[in-house]
């Protein structure tokens, strides 16, 4: 099972630093991710879209479609947003 | 004019005298402040006969018109010197409190040149300087120094050197205010080298303003675009810069090791998740700065001020080292001796690769978060192998045979981007005109997180552009001089008009940008000058040739050469990275 890890005020918001979830795409793990934790939904969405400067990876490679699938074994990281330098 | 205070306090210290005089206002429209005023002074005051530790060399303190005027994160300043790591121009800039106090002391600049016979320290009570005899204060650890002259954040400010810089380490800082660092390159040695062991200011003059209901009009709305942008008001704060760990790791350009991987398994443990949960104790902020992003940390035996995400890297991931206790430790030994932390770990790093190789007689091993304190140490004081590593990991690698374990640009150690997975970061480090560095443009916002919009990190063709604009936006900023974490939440349009309003000349957006390429260029033509050509703007050979066997950056090593041609042709330059006639003539920089 695809496995989504979370980052930064996001472990606290879903009270975890990751969760299990179904394979599909992006954008439904993202519905899903919401669903089970609602203080998320705020967070990260915006009408149904991600807001600005939250940053996905799919295995490490920055995921800016959200019908891209998401297969076993995968790993999905969602950073709200961060800067530093 | 109003924002400057047009005025120079140029020190010698062969003979502890000092002279005042008006600044050149036709240089300081061009340069306005801070890194261009420092670069361009430079150019006239050190040429290639001189060496960067002779007494010839200077160091140039700069603030800007904005400096100490209440404006947002207005409290920074630079410091200008030919750099004794890396032969090159180098500006360093700081924040906390000195900057704001330098600048109601009445100057634009200070210029200190030569070598006082004994140690010395200054006193500057706007006109009146005062000498003093250092010689029992020499061998003094910053944080004791610092408060032994009398630090006051909002009175009274200590600048001052460790035993690092005392030792002529080419990679000492100068620390103001206790923990705040003009890091990079070696300023303490310079400082060393001429036997200044402090500068205190206190200052009462205030800054004039030309429009002050226009300045207090742009006041109030930086003020609700930081709280408005998330990065400003939410990501700085709560979790500082070290928040940056997880997500190079994620994406697999996080140098580890001396950049022999690029993702660390040890990463989580030095979050800044993790720092956040067990180590904060409170955020702290310079003067002026409605940001907040520096953490007071504390373990069971230190506490005080950071650290950042590159410290925290170059101690922590490059060392192979997952104990953040003791990185923090040892981000805190830094500030009280002097030394700059990502030099300093990755110079360690590069021992550590260099020791289980046998090319170094040292029992310096990856993981050994024990032999930090004791190397560090050792280092500042140059003594058993510290001796070798003070002065940085390129002539530690030169001197054993093995250069190519530096992880350098220009014998700057780089910062903990990986960039076989950043190119435009790659063609960023090569052809910075200090070295190694992120603070010349950092391409981790369009790279990496979406600021302000995502480009593949991979791509060659086209990165050149980027990087030409952040480096020419970073120019600028560094000479107004501001913290760059403020363009995170307010554009680059509004410092042209806080300018503006400030001084009463008329700035745009599009001279704001041509003010950082002119700084580009004359850094640039100063560097080609000591005799650096385009054979320089390169990476070790690691970065080039080695790809990582693993993780989201496998296959990958840095496509420099392409990138490179493309950004000499943008630049306006020609084949061999000399600026032409031209491009010179264009930026006001004719006869250079």
């Amino acid at each position: 099972m695809p496995i989504v890890k979370l980052y930064a005020n996001l472990r606290k918001l879903a009270g975890t630093k990751e969760l299990i979830v179904t394979e599909s795409t992006i954008g439904a793990v993202l519905n899903e991710l919401v669903k089970q934790n609602p203080p998320l939904g705020d967070v990260i969405l915006e009408n149904g879209k991600l807001r600005q400067h939250i940053v996905i990876t799919l295995n490490g490679h920055n995921a800016v479609d959200l019908n891209v699938e998401v297969n076993e074994q995968d790993i999905v990281a969602i950073f709200p947003p961060i800067a530093g330098g | 004019m109003a924002g400057w205070s047009e005025k120079v306090l140029d020190i010698d210290l062969n003979n502890k005298t000092y002279r005042t005089y008006p600044l050149d206002m036709e240089i300081s429209r061009l340069f306005i402040g801070g890194r261009g005023l420092g670069a361009r002074l430079l150019w006239d005051m050190v040429g290639p006969e001189v060496d960067a530790l002779a007494p010839e060399n200077v160091l140039i303190f700069t603030n800007g018109p904005l400096t100490a005027t209440g404006y947002q994160t207005s409290n920074r300043f630079s410091v200008t010197t030919k750099s004794p790591l890396t032969g090159t121009v180098l500006d360093a800039n700081s924040g906390g409190f000195w900057g704001m106090q330098f600048k109601k002391a009445g100057y634009d600049v200070m210029i200190v040149r030569g070598k006082s016979e004994k140690p010395v320290w200054i006193e500057i009570k706007n006109d009146v300087i005062a000498f003093h005899d250092a010689s029992e204060l020499w061998g003094m650890r910053v944080f004791a120094l610092t408060e032994k002259l009398g630090q006051n954040n909002n009175k009274r400010n200590v600048l001052c050197i460790g035993p690092a810089g005392e030792n002529l380490s080419r990679i000492a800082s100068i620390m103001n205010d206790r923990e705040r660092a003009l890091a990079r390159g070696g300023p303490g040695a310079v400082m060393g080298s001429k036997n200044l062991k402090a500068i205190v200011v206190e200052g009462k003059d205030r800054t004039e303003i030309n429009d002050p209901e226009q300045f207090k009009f742009l006041l109030y709305e930086t003020r609700k675009l930081l709280a408005a942008s998330p990065l400003t008001s939410q990501a700085l704060p709560e979790f500082g810069t070290v928040v940056l760990m997880n997500i190079m790791n994620n994406i697999g350009a996080l140098a580890t090791r001396n950049h022999q991987q690029t993702q660390f398994e040890g990463a989580e443990a030095i979050s800044g998740e993790e720092l956040t949960e067990k180590y904060l104790v409170k955020n702290s902020s310079c003067w002026a700065c409605p940001i907040g992003c520096t953490r007071i940390s504390k373990t069971d035996k230190a506490e005080g001020e950071g650290p950042e995400f590159e410290s925290t890297w170059a101690f922590g991931a490059q060392c192979g080292i997952d104990d953040l206790p003791a990185i923090i430790e040892a981000n805190m030994l830094c500030n009280d001796l002097g030394l700059d932390t990502i030099s300093a770990g990755s110079t360690i790093a590069c021992a550590m690769e260099m020791s289980e190789n046998g090319y170094l007689d040292s029992d310096l091993r990856f993981g050994r978060a024990d032999q930090l304190a004791p190397t560090l140490e050792a280092i500042a004081h140059r003594k058993d192998v510290g001796a070798d590593l003070a002065d940085g990991s390129l002539r530690l690698g030169t001197k054993y045979g093995h250069p190519e374990l530096s992880m350098s640009a220009k014998g700057m150690e780089m910062p903990a981007y990986d960039p076989r997975g950043m190119q435009g970061q790659g063609l960023l480090y090569a052809t910075s005109n200090r070295g190694g560095c992120h603070m010349r443009g950092n391409m981790v916002g369009p790279e990496v997180l979406g600021l302000p919009k995502l480009i593949d990190r991979f791509q060659v063709q086209g990165k050149s552009s980027f990087v030409t604009l952040h480096q020419n936006s970073s120019a600028a900023i560094d000479s107004l001089v501001i913290c760059k974490f403020t363009n995170m939440g307010v554009a680059d349009e509004y410092f042209a008009r806080v300018l503006s309003a400030v001084t009463g000349i008329q700035y745009d957006t599009g001279e704001m940008i041509r003010v950082g390429e002119r700084v580009w260029n004359l850094e640039r033509m100063y560097n080609l000058r000591e005799g650096f050509t385009s054979k320089d703007d390169t990476l070790p050979p690691r970065l080039l040739n080695d790809a990582p066997t693993d993780g989201p950056s496998k296959g990958w090593v840095v496509k420099l050469e392409p990138m490179l041609k493309e950004y000499y042709r943008g630049r306006g330059w020609d084949e061999n990275g000399v600026p032409t006639p031209k491009k010179l003539a264009d930026l006001g920089l004719a006869g250079l």
